[in-house]
């Protein structure tokens, strides 16, 4: 099996498909240099290799990791999610957000969060939720603050319809500049919509077939170029005379 | 000669001995020159001494008695972790002392014992990881699951741990541990056995 080596020149391989296998780094020939490895990269004594199948990423200064996009979500910190509650405990809602294990909500972790102000939440309550903690042995733990304490849009997400799609149509919708089909869906309609890393989904309008129909925009555009989205969202649009 | 200890026991109060000259015993008062015992205790043998009481025998209150009750020994026992917690870690004791365990028994330690200063800033996940070996000290029965240990002394801690990698570890200092084939550095609180 060939293995592809970038040899004199580490960054060959960035934004570019990498498989497992593939050698990103070769140690040798970068010494006295900290680099920080993300998802999908592992390091086995000199050489840094993938272990996913995904595109490789750079940001400087020196951390590489690969962006692909599956049905499943890994949990790391500081990511924001849509949280489904699954039960509550006296110090910790339980929430699951797709991922290896249950998260635990911690039951103060609100703006003003007191003993006395715990809200309450019925199971099956969709939290969009920040991940403070996340590592492959403890469960995850969430927070409905900001890191400073503000509460910042975080908390429970009432009415609207929540569905599930990978983790790459997420992180597509939230790219900056905004993401075509949404740029295009919101210039003949008004909704609003919350994103979660984790692969889910919230929208919410006014009435159920613009819900229904701006669920089936998205969950269509997701292997679609930018130009692909704009016109099938206006073939959309136009059948349902918008 | 051999007397029974209820013969030898004394009451506090009962006169000791006239003394003729005054002299410090060991928990007894004099009063009008009257020695008195102020301890409960067993009669102690032959004081060759400036004092002899009325038989011959020096009352010798044993003041150490209280002190008799011996602290119990520090037990210190050998673990694997198996999972860590937010607020603790719970383990598998695999040796006590010297002796391996024959049945499993499930030990807790709990973050107020990780170590022994910033008690309330332990991060567990910086101190030991599923699979470590551990050796800590038994601090109590605990409830009907597992026994309470502690780590909070500088000799104990992990002892030996496995990198992500899989290679086993090198302690660097008393909070890190480096993979000998990545160089990675990971944290754990870290025994230091002189």
């Amino acid at each position: 099996m060939e293995v592809e080596k970038s040899t004199s020149l580490p960054t060959s391989l960035i934004d570019k498909s990498v498989f497992p296998g593939d050698i990103i780094l070769d140690l040798t020939s970068m010494p006295d240099q900290t680099i920080k490895l993300g998802a999908g990269l592992r390091q086995d004594c000199d050489v840094v290799s993938a272990v996913k199948y995904g595109i490789l990423r750079f940001k400087k200064p020196n951390k590489y990791w690969v962006e692909s996009s599956q049905k499943r979500y890994v949990p790391s910190a500081e990511d924001t999610v849509l949280g489904v509650v699954m039960d509550a405990k006296p110090d910790n809602f339980l929430v699951d957000i797709k991922g290896p294990m249950i998260a635990f909500l911690p039951v103060l972790a609100f703006e003003g969060g007191t003993r006395r102000n715990i809200p309450k939440f019925e199971i099956g309550t969709l939290l969009y939720v920040r991940v403070v903690k996340a590592n492959n042995c403890m469960n995850p733990e969430l927070s409905c603050t900001d890191a400073s304490g503000k509460a910042a849009e975080f908390g429970p997400l009432r009415d609207g319809y929540m569905f599930e799609t990978s983790t790459g149509l997420a992180r597509m919708l939230l790219s900056s500049p905004t993401c075509p089909v949404l740029e295009a869906l919101g210039k003949k309609l008004s909704f609003e919509i919350a994103v979660g890393l984790n692969g889910r989904v919230w929208v919410n309008a006014s009435s159920p077939s613009t819900v229904i129909l701006i669920s089936n925009a998205i969950m269509r555009s997701e292997f679609l170029s930018a130009a692909q989205q704009k016109i099938m969202v206006e073939k959309l649009m136009q059948r349902f005379q918008v | 000669m051999t007397e029974s200890i209820q013969s030898n026991t004394q009451r506090v109060g009962p006169i000791l001995a006239v003394p003729l000259l005054s002299a410090i015993l060991t928990a007894t008062f004099s009063r009008a020159w009257i020695i008195f015992a102020s301890l409960l205790a067993a009669r102690g043998g032959y004081f060759p001494g400036f004092f002899r009481s009325h038989n011959g025998h020096f009352m010798n209150p044993d003041t150490n008695y209280q002190k008799k009750k011996k602290k119990n020994p520090d037990i210190i026992s050998w673990l694997q972790v198996t999972r860590v917690m937010a607020r603790m870690a719970s383990a598998d004791i695999m040796c006590v002392e010297s002796k391996a365990v024959k049945e499993k028994f499930t030990g807790i330690i709990r973050q107020q014992d990780v170590r022994a200063t910033e008690i309330d800033k332990v991060d567990m996940y910086l101190s030991f990881r599923p699979g470590d070996i551990v050796r800590a000290l038994v601090l109590s029965l605990g409830d009907a699951r597992a026994y309470y240990l502690s780590t909070a002394k500088n000799e104990l801690g992990v002892v030996s741990a496995q990198s992500l990698t899989g290679a086993t570890m090198v302690p660097i200092s008393w909070t890190e541990m480096q993979c000998p084939l990545t160089g990675q550095v990971e944290k754990r609180k870290v025994a230091t056995i002189e």
